[in-house]
């Protein structure tokens, strides 16, 4: 059985003699060390994570996130149209993002991610999976100033989304995911997120994934089901009947289970995955399941990052 | 009328923060670093003297963080190592081990000592039972209205004692209430529970949320009255607060504190009668959006000032006083 993550990974390691970003930050923000050395200690940081997680055994990996502060800013900033605002709470965590606000028409400035792919897969044995804002969630994130039009919106950041993952898959990424927790919350609007989602994707023949997380999947899984992506991960966790959703409405398509709570440090017991997996595989077969986190581990303590991905290789290479 | 204040927290000097993780490493005495909280302590409240503040804070300079530092005192919780919230800052999240108990009074040696540098109030400075729930790892309790209603109790001892020995406001922070707006009526039942009996002003601070989500319900939050940020988000969410009536006394967050800019005195007044447009100004406080420490001491100290002098501008313009 294959593992992979969901994005984000916490940048600081519990290791004191590894290269410390924290620290780098700050000195840097007090313009004690130059852009040179940052980057190199991004560098570092970045294949830590990168050598943590093959380590650990996870199938398809990521960068971490490593430079990103949040899921929308790194985007936002590479997009004509957008300013960044102010801190506002991302979902119902205790974790922040700053709201890219809106103030006219959108269009594709830079690449965001795609030199960030290339570092990282050439320095990965495993594949490189690149996570983005889905075009509903990256909506949502962002305060409409000039659209006044949800729909609008939606369909152009879909359009400079699909930018980026042409410029991706040219780069050689093999593994793209959106991420649309904000679908969970707005079932009513899950047409025009399948939409965008399928416009994004349109003629990328690399492996296409939506993660959903944080929420209740039940409105919107089914109609998900029906759109052109190959994969779809969902948060087991966050709400229990999502597990339920998922075999009563499977049809054919691979399926990511986010089966390990990346937002409590409390430590799953096998048994417990294994009864999620035993339930799930009654109606999706085993070779179309895979297990991940049930988000990005960046809400967790490093060491507890690293001991449940340890837990969920260890426990998928029992399967095998 | 327009009184002034702060929301809690100020930077820490650089021979706090020194002390502070020699102390961690061992190699200072817990009475050497107390020495210096006091110091700071002590130039937190001449500072806003000097400034002219009218109710003051202590400036928290013993604490880490607004929620690891009760649960470093609490029986039943362990800290994590730091975990990122936004940008580059980090906090060691407290992790619920076992069942919660308060061995002694927390704040009420700290507040007594700032309060007997000035005659002014100082305000004392607590957090609330649902963001201590909702900012921890829960590995005990049952579920979070469990672990929600034992800190309420524990909480509640504290404000009684801080009471008990003087203290005019008490401000029970809970910014982590529109986090789950479905949950509301538990952060609600809980505050209950913290401020029942209390004759203290209670005051409540809530940042970084969507307040359509938990407006008008959170005026059932019993506490006198609520402190918001504007500043951050340009004043866009005051529209929120225009129907029905705020009910409450309102403290008004009207420089940011997460910015490195100094807001000019125009800006600050302009974001003052903003406020009043829609505020009784015998119930309107003035304030930092949040707490201070994330500037440095000069930063705050240049907002607070423009602060303090925006808010005289105004007195005089409007002729209120």
């Amino acid at each position: 059985m294959k593992t992979t993550v969901v994005g984000n990974y916490p940048k600081i390691s519990s290791d004191k003699n590894a290269a410390n970003l924290r620290n780098s930050l700050n000195t840097w923000d007090q313009k004690k060390i130059t852009a040179e050395q940052l980057e190199k200690v991004y560098e570092e940081t970045i294949k830590r994570v990168l050598k943590e997680q093959t380590a650990a055994g996870i199938d398809v990996i990521t960068d971490g996130q490593i430079r990103w502060d949040d899921l929308v800013t790194p985007l936002a900033k590479n997009i004509t149209g957008f300013e960044i605002g102010g801190l506002i709470r991302f979902y119902n965590n205790n974790v922040y993002y700053r709201r890219p606000v809106v103030k006219s028409r959108l269009s594709f400035k830079n690449y965001s991610a795609v030199e960030q792919f290339k570092f990282a897969q050439a320095n990965s044995s495993k594949p490189v999976k690149v996570a983005l804002p889905g075009p509903f969630t990256f909506a949502q994130l962002s305060l409409d100033e000039y659209y006044g039009n949800v729909e609008k919106l939606t369909m152009d950041l879909a359009e400079i989304l699909h930018q980026e993952v042409r410029g991706l898959e040219q780069a050689g990424c093999q593994h793209i995911q959106l991420d649309e927790p904000s679908l969970c919350f707005n079932p009513d609007k899950v047409d025009l997120a399948i939409r965008a989602i399928n416009s994004v994707f349109e003629r990328v023949s690399t492996k296409k994934i939506v993660f959903l997380y944080f929420g209740k999947v039940g409105q919107v899984l089914p109609n998900l089901l029906g759109s052109s992506v190959d994969s779809i991960g969902v948060d087991v966790v966050s709400h229990p009947d999502n597990l339920d959703t998922v075999i009563d409405t499977w049809q054919g398509k691979e399926v990511i289970l986010g089966c390990l709570d990346a937002r409590n440090t409390k430590l799953e017991r096998e048994e417990g995955i294994r009864q999620m997996v035993e339930k799930a595989s009654k109606r999706v077969p085993l070779q179309k399941i895979s297990l991940s986190p049930s988000c990005g581990l960046e809400f967790l303590p490093h060491e507890t990052a690293l001991q449940k991905l340890k837990l969920l290789a260890d426990f998928a290479r029992k399967l095998n | 009328m327009l009184l002034t204040t702060s929301v809690g927290s100020f930077p820490k000097p650089d021979y706090l923060v020194k002390a502070r993780n020699r102390f961690a490493k061992g190699e200072i005495s817990r009475e050497k670093l107390r020495e210096l909280e006091q110091q700071a302590t002590r130039e937190t409240i001449q500072l806003q003297e000097e400034l002219g503040i009218d109710i003051l804070v202590h400036g928290e300079m013993e604490r880490g963080d607004m929620t690891t530092y009760f649960a470093e005192n609490w029986e039943g919780f362990k800290i994590s190592s730091p975990v990122r919230s936004y940008g580059n800052r980090y906090y060691r999240k407290p992790v619920v081990v076992g069942k919660l108990r308060r061995p002694k009074p927390t704040t009420v040696e700290y507040f007594q000592y700032a309060q007997s540098l000035t005659p002014k109030p100082v305000k004392g400075m607590l957090t609330g039972p649902y963001t201590m729930c909702d900012w921890s790892f829960n590995e005990y309790y049952r579920d979070r209205e469990d672990l929600t209603m034992a800190l309420a109790e524990i909480i509640h001892d504290e404000v009684a004692d801080l009471e008990k020995v003087g203290a005019k406001y008490i401000q029970i922070d809970e910014p982590a209430i529109s986090t789950r707006p479905e949950e509301l009526d538990l952060a609600i039942k809980a505050m209950k529970v913290v401020t029942a009996g209390v004759k203290a002003k209670t005051i409540s601070h809530i940042c970084y949320g969507d307040f359509k989500l938990i407006y008008p319900k959170i005026l059932e939050l019993p506490v006198d009255q609520l402190d918001l940020e504007f500043a951050n988000n340009k004043f866009m969410h005051l529209d929120i607060f225009k129907t029905p009536k705020f009910t409450k006394e309102i403290a008004v967050g009207v420089v940011d504190v997460h910015s490195h800019r100094i807001e000019s005195k125009e800006e600050v007044k302009q974001n003052i009668k903003r406020a009043l447009q829609l505020f009784d100004p015998q119930h309107v406080y003035i304030d930092p959006d949040c707490g201070l420490k994330t500037r440095t001491w000069e930063e705050a100290k240049a907002k607070l000032k423009v602060m303090v002098e925006a808010v005289r501008e105004v007195k005089q313009e409007l002729g209120l006083n």
